[in-house]
């Protein structure tokens, strides 16, 4: 029993991962609160899903994050950059405007009732560990996001696109007069993170049900994620989206009354002793 | 601006809510005015937090929903008479909201946002879970007596009365907030909003005075959940839920949070667009949203802040930098 | 006899993390008096401020005013002793009108009719006609100077003014120069100017410092100052 759900644990803290970087590294260097991620999320999932249902769920993993990246690029060119010099409490909700629209093009379009996807048959086995039979499908998920953090992490630490990344992250103006292009770079990485957002969206489909309200509930989690482990960096996110991960499995398992509870008591208590988060420096 | 100023635009919007009230002929119409009001009192809550500390709320239905369930609870335990329950419900919202803004106001810009969110989505889904007293999902009916200040219900849930009732509340609350931020509080938040450091520096504690104003915030949107409890005598975890503060942040941004009326446009101005849309009502959000971009773009302050330049311009001539000669 | 000193300070010195921004530094000002203080960048003159006015601790040394010793004392805590200071960096209440943080500023230093001192400082610094104005809506110079009422206010006995001519022009740097001579010598307020206007500082100093690297390296008459060939060597360049 313990394990399941351990294991259930993992798998959303995988996709929390996939999520939440998306989401730090457009605030990072764009210093904006992304709430359209959610959006973008419920977008790759819906388009993973028609694209799906025409051909099958790897064309639909591949197409879902691309169309996405098309979107964030949009975003960043016509949104973000134009919007750069405003207060960033306007911008966040200039995009918080953006989910709204979002999310009501996907009503209009894909309708409002509930959508599946269903398992990959390749993946469609279950795999006995420790006793417990788990679905294959969901221990790729937890490769995925595993293999994520790893991409990330060592795209940014050794590349030199990934350097200017942390430069501009720290210091837009210097970087900027050191002759890196920021614009396109900014573009580059909204691209980036939204189709993050898209490939979290694809992969959680068949695991989770498509509706128009599934923007929400992972968004808020993901910005608990970001909060807690500190806007702008990376390696907090990602060890706050598998504490988080945990904390659900555990509480479901010996508090279920207030195990819903815990991600909020988690940042409240995470914010009023270290307002920037557990890794960050900037707020 | 003068008491007797404030007095005095005070009886005219008394008047003007009487001649609306009067003029209306249809029961539903002035069922949504009532409605439209209620929550330009909610937005006003949000609106003071944004303009005198700076500080975005997105959790505010917290204290709305609250105001509801405290109600529910406290007369179907039969714990004290209405009218005293209305009170109680108040002095426990405000003595909560100071206690935590004590805590959350120290935290700064964007993070305190996400607190609220976080603050306010735990108390929906306490909300919906706890069926046993509050009834869960579904909600809970409030069961007001038969004569609340010695009015019989009869009378007080007439739709007349209940739109005056609310109107009165309204103007009273913005005359108050006017008032109160005249005063030398007034000018201490606002110093603490503009220049933490400097405030610091000329001798203000910060952290006191924008609990306070975090706890007057959560008591105007407590008066529009009572309110609110009152019209529809019943209450629902959907009252909490952070998309109702999410349109309540739309109204006051749309209508401008910088004047003290501006929350009041913003509402009046969501409501009449959800009536004007008719069969694309299905859009509505969308189309908020699409205002809230185009409001941010094209003027920051809101509806009553391009008003405020206009009227500037139209009197001074182009505004310029710095003193004229 | 022993000159009254009303602001003294003995061999501060301000080290962290291998730098020493100070380094044994003394200083004094008598009442009434202008001391300019000049030196590169980097030498450690805003510093010296920070330290004089509690902004940072101290490593080592004392900070006296009228006497008394004031180094355990928070900025609030020397503000209150007249020990009052303006910012590099304009630093106002942007969303408030002039007046009325000018008024604020008087009350919070406990001033008992804070309505006239604002009104007489806002006179003094030829900011009365732009009270009830927005202060984002002024203009840079008028700002600077918003940013010295806020200093102003409860008659400080002691005034660190940190680059108040920064961004200004010829003509409002004379006028502000000109306003300080006549404020310290109608209210008795004593001054320590950093700038890098030298005609400003030689202008109006009845004392000047130089700093270097975290030290002073002279200290003197105007005249004297000007002439020490260490200074004309490190900072004036000996075409001054």
């Amino acid at each position: 029993m313990l394990t399941i759900n351990l294991f259930n644990g993992l798998v959303y803290g995988a996709l929390l991962i996939i999520m939440s970087s998306g989401l730090a590294l457009i605030y990072g260097l764009r210093r904006v609160v992304n709430f359209a991620h959610g959006a973008l999320y419920m977008l790759g999932a819906y388009i993973g899903f028609t694209v799906a249902m025409h051909s099958n769920f790897w064309v639909a993993l591949l197409a879902a994050p691309l169309a996405m990246a098309m979107v964030g690029v949009l975003l960043d060119r016509y949104g973000l950059r134009l919007l750069q010099d405003r207060e960033p409490l306007n911008v966040m909700l200039v995009t918080f405007g953006l989910l709204l629209i979002l999310e009501d093009l996907v009503a209009f379009v894909w309708g409002k009732g509930n959508h599946s996807l269903f398992t990959p048959g390749l993946l469609n086995f279950s795999v006995s560990v420790f006793g417990e039979s788990l679905p294959a499908y969901r221990i790729g998920v937890i490769v995925v996001g595993a293999a994520v953090a790893l991409g990330l992490t060592l795209w940014l630490r050794f590349s030199r696109i990934g350097l200017f990344v942390r430069a501009a992250s720290t210091d837009p103006v210097t970087t900027s007069m050191q002759g890196v292009n920021t614009d396109t770079l900014s573009a580059g990485v909204v691209g980036l993170g939204a189709a993050l957002a898209g490939l979290a969206g694809v992969v959680a489909a068949p695991f989770l049900s498509l509706s128009p309200h599934m923007s929400s509930d992972v968004l808020i989690d993901s910005f608990v994620v970001v909060v807690i482990g500190g806007l702008g960096s990376l390696a907090g996110a990602f060890v706050a989206a598998l504490l988080l991960g945990m904390m659900q499995a555990i509480g479901a398992v010996y508090l279920p009354q207030v195990s819903v509870l815990l991600p909020f008591l988690f940042m409240i208590a995470v914010l009023v002793w270290k307002p920037s988060g557990l890794a960050g420096s900037r707020t | 601006m003068s008491l007797s100023r404030i007095g005095f635009l005070a009886l005219l919007a008394l008047l003007g809510g009487a001649l609306v009230m009067g003029l209306t002929q249809s029961a539903s119409l002035l069922g949504m005015f009532t409605q439209a009001v209620i929550y330009a009192i909610f937005a006003l809550g949000v609106g003071v937090l944004l303009r005198q500390n700076g500080l975005v709320s997105f959790g505010h239905a917290l204290f709305f929903g609250a105001a509801g369930y405290g109600m529910g609870v406290a007369l179907t335990l039969q714990w004290m008479p209405a009218e005293l329950a209305l009170l109680a419900v108040l002095a426990a919202i405000s003595a909560g909201a100071f206690l935590i803004g004590l805590v959350i106001v120290r935290v700064p810009g964007i993070a305190f946002g996400m607190l609220t969110l976080a603050i306010g989505q735990m108390a929906y889904l306490l909300a919906s879970r706890a069926r046993g007293l509050t009834g869960g999902a579904d909600g809970m009916g409030i069961p007001w007596p038969d004569t609340l200040f010695g009015v019989p219900q009869a009378t007080l849930l007439q739709p007349a009365t209940l739109f005056m009732l609310a109107w009165a509340l309204m103007v009273a609350v913005t005359c108050a907030l006017l008032w109160l931020l005249g005063t030398r509080f007034g000018a201490v938040t606002e110093a603490i909003r503009d220049n933490e450091e400097r405030a610091r520096f000329i001798g203000i504690k910060t952290t006191v005075p924008r609990a306070l104003v975090y706890a007057l915030s959560a008591v105007v949107t407590g008066i529009a959940g009572l309110l609110s409890a009152l019209n529809t005598g019943f209450v629902s975890p959907e009252s909490l839920h952070w998309s109702a503060s999410a349109i309540t942040l739309l109204m006051v941004v749309v209508g401008g949070f910088k004047r003290a009326t501006g929350p009041i446009v913003g509402a009046i101005v969501y409501f009449l667009f959800k009536d004007l849309l008719g069969e694309w009502a299905t859009h509505s959000m969308a189309l908020f949203g699409a205002a809230l971009i185009a409001v941010i773009v094209f003027s920051p302050d809101g509806i009553t802040g391009a008003l405020a330049r206009l009227r500037q311009r139209l009197r001074h001539g182009p505004l310029k930098k710095g003193s004229q000669p | 006899m022993t000159t009254h000193y009303v602001l003294q300070a003995e061999d501060v010195a301000i080290h962290y993390g291998g730098v020493k921004a100070l380094d044994g530094v003394a200083l004094t000002l008598e009442k009434g008096q202008i001391r300019g203080l000049i030196g590169p960048n980097g030498a450690g003159k805003s510093t010296v401020i920070d330290a004089i006015t509690g902004r940072r601790r101290l490593t080592r040394g004392r900070v006296l005013l009228d006497g008394e010793d004031v180094t355990a004392l928070g900025a609030v805590e020397r503000r209150r002793r007249g020990l009052s200071r303006s910012f590099q960096r304009t630093s106002i209440f942007a969303g408030m009108a002039v007046r009325r943080q000018v008024e604020l500023a008087s009350h919070r230093m406990g001033v008992a009719d804070s309505g006239a001192d604002a009104d007489a400082v806002l006179e003094e610094l030829d900011l009365a006609r732009l009270s009830h104005m927005v202060a984002e809506d002024l203009g840079y110079g008028e700002q600077r100077r918003l940013d010295l009422a806020l200093a102003l206010v409860g008659r400080p006995k002691l005034l660190m003014l940190d680059e108040p001519m920064a961004g200004l022009s010829v003509k409002e740097s004379h006028d502000l120069a000109r306003h300080l001579k006549a404020l310290t010598s109608r209210w008795e307020v004593s001054v320590l100017l950093v700038e890098h206007d030298m005609d400003v500082v030689f202008g109006i100093s009845d004392a000047v410092t130089v700093f270097e690297l975290g030290r002073v390296i002279a200290s003197g008459d105007p005249a004297s100052v000007r002439a020490d060939a260490r200074v004309r060597e490190a900072y004036l360049g000996s075409a001054a």
